[in-house]
Order: structure tokens, then sequence, then C-alpha cells
């Protein structure tokens, strides 16, 4: 779908400072799919890279290459697209040829501030890992992410997301997938000012699989936003999707998926799950999971619980001999990395690990 | 080494009491059994004796090897060697049951000021012991107790018991669960661990598991305290009369 829309909108009265530098109505808590996630209200005027674009840093194999795009148009209607539009000035492409076997990975970082448009697609058969560093201070960031899966290419992609308590971070990432492609997803998140981590994924084709996968950990007064929406067109498609929260102190969790199976996508196989544990009381954590289920012969389901450590079984750890706060930390260990499991790199896998032993050691 | 005295413990907030004036000494070596009808208080008994919350003790004492038992840290008593088989085993996914257990013996050994168990020593050691047991090897890479059954719960109690070599043992219904096979081999592997500087607390509602662990002595519990105390032939007539003459 392209939609072509004016880069100027028409003005409401009382813009943010932020807003009347953009010229643009920053998504807030009026917007239903923005209700916990106020961006309006976090960025300020002042913030770093607020009206300019972005330099991401690409590292690829020597097979691969950027290639920075001027376009004008708009394959989505979302609005922090319209935004990365109008400030990001190119797209940076990355065409990943038919049958290509990605060895090394790609790795993106330097979204430290401003606005990227990224664009990445894989060709028929293609594989290849992404790996991509989310983290900043002081600015805004907000960024674009097309990915379009041809037949049969599969994608691993991790997302690892840390930034300063005055940072703002949109990252809003579009995936279209045909017939057979395969899309895993792992994030882990350790929150921002405020951060929304968005994933929308087209299905278009006949058995496709999905992975969307995350963590996330917060402290102080941190917010990290994992919304998804998933819509699938066609049948045999397999998705799992498996969240998992942390929240201490008075830090923010907020969890949105969405599954909509439309009438074409029989035999639609997919399972969502959100789980938070709260670490303290006056943190919080926001949730809706929702199916939207329009073909009749389907396995879709979805769980969604909230919850402290489990007392019996911290008891039974320090009977053991573990000291309760090292009993803690492995237990909320232990809850979170599951999501994590089936990444197939095992060293990428450990050190996710590391970075939430780390993040415990401090908060836990 | 374990003296209770006049022990009173309350639930709810003080709105029940459990144990009431309860006083138990088990010397160092001997084996004593604690039978009793159920809800006399005979698990209550267990976790209050290893620091579990939610249970208030409004009067009496516990000295442990000398020390006040029930100013310690549920921790702190395991390091200095108490050691609660659960009747019922917590499941703690996501953990090995190996990490589990090498966390928990090295940080007794902390808490001891004694170094640390280094990975091939316990390796050959949980080796040895898994083998004495009649154990799966997957049994111990798998998250501890996740898709036990029952008796493989107890199994692996008894495993983490000789591994930590505690210096006085509660066993809380460790029969139940098993069939005869398993109970024996549980009972060597309790049988091995009697020694002369170690004392046990045998918790059971059948006498069954008295004919491979014999004890020194069988109390009663009932009515929150010990209501009556016999020899090791005591269990068999408690099991033929019942506890009907003690509540």
């Amino acid at each position: 779908m392209t939609l072509m829309s004016s880069r100027t909108q028409s003005k409401p009265s009382n813009l943010t400072e932020a807003e009347t530098e953009l010229g643009f109505n920053l998504p807030s808590r009026r917007d239903e799919a923005w209700k916990w996630t106020d961006v309006r209200g976090a960025v300020h005027a002042t913030a770093r890279g607020l009206t300019r674009a972005g330099r991401p840093k690409f590292l690829l194999p020597d097979d691969l290459t950027v290639e920075e795009i001027i376009r004008d148009d708009l394959e989505t209607d979302t609005p922090m697209a319209a935004l990365a539009r109008n400030f990001g000035d190119k797209v940076w492409e990355i065409n990943v040829p038919d049958n290509y076997k990605g060895v090394i990975p790609v790795e993106i970082d330097g979204f430290e501030s401003g606005h990227v448009r990224i664009r990445l697609i894989l060709g028929k058969g293609a594989t290849l890992s992404l790996i991509e560093n989310h983290s900043g201070e002081n600015g805004f960031s907000n960024i674009d992410v097309t990915i379009i899966l041809k037949s049969g290419a599969t994608l691993d992609r991790v997302i690892m997301h840390g930034d300063g308590d005055t940072q703002t971070r949109t990252l809003t990432t579009h995936v279209t997938q045909w017939g057979g492609s395969v899309f895993n997803q792992h994030t882990l998140s350790f929150g921002g000012a405020l951060a929304r981590l968005e994933t929308r994924i087209a299905g278009m084709s006949k058995a496709i699989k999905s992975h969307v996968h995350g963590a996330y950990l917060l402290s102080g007064k941190r917010h990290t936003d994992m919304t998804s929406y998933i819509d699938l067109t066609a049948p045999d498609a397999v998705i799992r999707q498996s969240v998992k929260g942390v929240v201490t102190d008075t830090a923010r969790g907020v969890f949105q998926g969405k599954f909509h199976v439309r009438r074409p996508a029989q035999h639609t196989d997919a399972e969502m799950r959100h789980d938070a544990l709260m670490l303290s009381d006056r943190a919080e954590i926001r949730s809706k999971p929702e199916l939207e289920i329009y073909a009749d012969d389907v396995a879709c389901a979805h769980g969604n619980t909230l919850g402290a450590l489990d007392e019996q079984a911290l008891f039974y750890m320090q009977q053991r001999g573990i000291p309760k706060d090292e009993a803690r930390r492995l237990l909320t260990e232990a809850f979170v990395v599951d999501v994590f499991d089936d990444m197939k790199d095992e060293v990428l896998r450990e050190s996710m690990r590391t970075k939430i032993r780390t993040w415990l050691e401090v908060n836990g | 080494m374990l003296k209770i005295n006049n022990l009173t413990a309350t639930v709810d907030a003080g709105r029940k009491t459990i144990l009431d004036g309860l006083s138990l000494e088990v010397p160092a070596g001997e084996v004593h059994a604690i039978m009793g009808p159920n809800g006399a208080g005979k698990s209550t008994l267990s976790y209050v004796l290893t620091g579990r919350e939610g249970y208030d003790v409004t009067k009496g004492s516990v000295d442990y090897l000398g020390e006040d038992l029930l100013d310690m840290d549920p921790e702190e008593r395991a390091a200095k060697g108490l050691f609660l088989s659960f009747q019922y085993p917590l499941e703690i996914p996501g953990v090995p049951t190996m990490t589990f257990l090498k966390t928990a013996l090295n940080a007794q050994r902390k808490a001891r000021g004694e170094d640390d168990m280094g990975a091939p020593e316990f390796l050959k050691k949980s080796k040895a012991v898994a083998a004495e047991l009649k154990m799966k090897a997957d049994m111990l890479k798998r998250p501890l107790n996740v898709g036990f059954s029952g008796g493989e719960k107890k199994r692996m109690e008894i495993y983490q018991m000789m591994m930590l070599a505690p210096k006085f043992l509660i066993m809380d219904e460790t029969d139940s669960g098993l069939d005869v096979d398993a109970l024996r081999v549980v009972a060597d592997g309790v049988n091995a661990l009697r020694s002369p500087d170690r004392g046990m607390l045998v918790i059971t509602h059948y006498q069954r598991l008295l004919d491979y662990i014999v004890p020194d002595k069988v109390h009663v519990l009932a009515g929150g305290k010990i209501a009556a105390t016999g020899e090791a032939d005591f269990a068999k007539t408690l099991e033929k009369e019942g506890y009907d003459a003690y509540v």
C-alpha cells in the first residue's frame, strides 16, 4: 500500500514547542494506539536531533552495500513514519540478493538522535542476521524501518535498546512477509525516558513464520512500550510471540499486541503471551492483548499475566542457603531469559543474558 | 543439638495458634520421629524451625548448637547446617538443577567463611551421589523439579541433602509419593548420613518409613505439643491404635 500524505498538517491551536518546531502533531494519550505512551508530552523542543536527520552507522559484510536513496513516498500511514520522511532526508537501503547466505551479521548503530529511514529487502531464499543497537542521551530518535522478506527469505533480527533517562525514542518497523519467509525478532530493552518499539507485520502470502519475542527490564522512571500488530492475509501462518517484562521503582512497561487474522488466513497457528513481574508496588504495567479473527479454522491463543515473585520458591531457595536477594535475582533472570532460548546465535544469546544479569545486580 | 522449649507459634496474624507450648530435644547422633494426625502442626514445626515467613513465634525458644535459631534468617540457618526436605518440593522453572545446587552450596560455604567448591569437584561429587540414588543423569540437567513426578521430587530432595551434607535434617513426609523400591533407595541415602554429630527429625504420617529409617525416639505431636514419646516400636502401636488417645 502506498499512501501519499501532505507534508503539512492542519494546525491545531495548542501545539507544544516541539510540535511547533516540527510542524507536526506528535502522538499523544488522546490517540487510542498511543494512550499509554505520550510522545507529545515527552519530546522537548531542546531535544537533540528533533528536526534533524540521524546518522546511522552500518557495519556490513563485504558483499553487501547501503544505498542512500532520496524518496518522498510512504509505504505506511503511521504518524512516526511520516515524521521520519519529513526530516530523515533519505532512505538507507540494503538490498540482499536472492539466495544470499548471510554468515556475518549486518550491524547498525549510531541511532543516538534524529530521524532515520531504513529499508532492508531480502531476496528470495536469502538469509541474514541483523543486529541493532539503540541508545542515546538528551535526544529524540525516530527510526522508521521497512523490511521486505521475499519468498523463502529468513531474517534473524536482534534489537538491543537502552537509553539514558532523558532520551525519547520511537522505533517503528514495518515487515512485509511473502510466502514461506521467516522473521525472527528478539528485543531486549532497558527503557529510556520514553521508548516505543513497534513492530508491524503484514503476512502477504502462504506459510509465513514470525517469532516476535522481547523482554523489557525497567528501573527508575523508565518507560518502554512494546507494541505489535500482525496482519495475516494468507493461510498457514505460524506466529509466536512472547514478551516478558520486569519493572521496579516507578517504571512503566506497556505491551500492546494484536493479531489480525483475515478471512483467507485459514490454518493460522498463532500464540501471544505477555508476562510481567512487578518488583515494586509503585511500578506500572499496561497491557492490551487483542485477537481479531475472521477465519474460522485457526488456532489462536493469548495469555497475559502480571505478578510478583513466588514467595514459596524464594523460601525454598533460602532454605538451601541462597540469600534472599540472590534468590530473587536468579528467579527473575530465569523468568526473563526464556524468551531468548530460541536464538540461534549462542554468543549473542549469552551476551543478552549477561546484560540482564548486570541489570539485575544493580536493580534486582 | 536441637532444643525446643515451650514453643508457641501462630498464623493469620495471631488469629490461629498451631504450636502450643511444644518442647523437644534431639541430641546429636539421634534420629527422632514425629508422628501425629493431620493438622497437628507437623509441617508448621518444620517451617518455624527453618524460618519461613507467615509464622509468628509468640512464646518459647529454639537453641541450635548453642545459638538462638529463631534469631537467624532462613539462609543463615541453612549455612549452619539445617536442612528441610520439603513435603512438596517447589518447581523452579528456568533454573537448572546443577546451577541451583552449586549456587546454594557455594553460598553456604561463603557464609561459613569457606572457599567455593570448584566445578570439577562439584561435578564429581554430584555424579557419585546421583549414582548412589540411582538417578537419571538428565534429571540434573533439567530445571529444578520441573515436570518431575512426586517420587522424583523426593529423590531430588535427598540428592540435595547428600550434596549439602547438612548437620541437622528435617524430613517432612519424605515417604509420600515413593514406591517401595524408591523408599529403600532414599532410606539408604538417609542412613548413610547418620553419624554421631548429626541429628535428624523425621516427620511422617505412616509407620512404613520408620521400618527403613529406624528412629531412636518416636513422638506424637497433637494439639500443638508433644503428647507422648516412646521408643522405635511405639510407631507400630500408634499405627495400630491411632491417635485418638492423644487428641
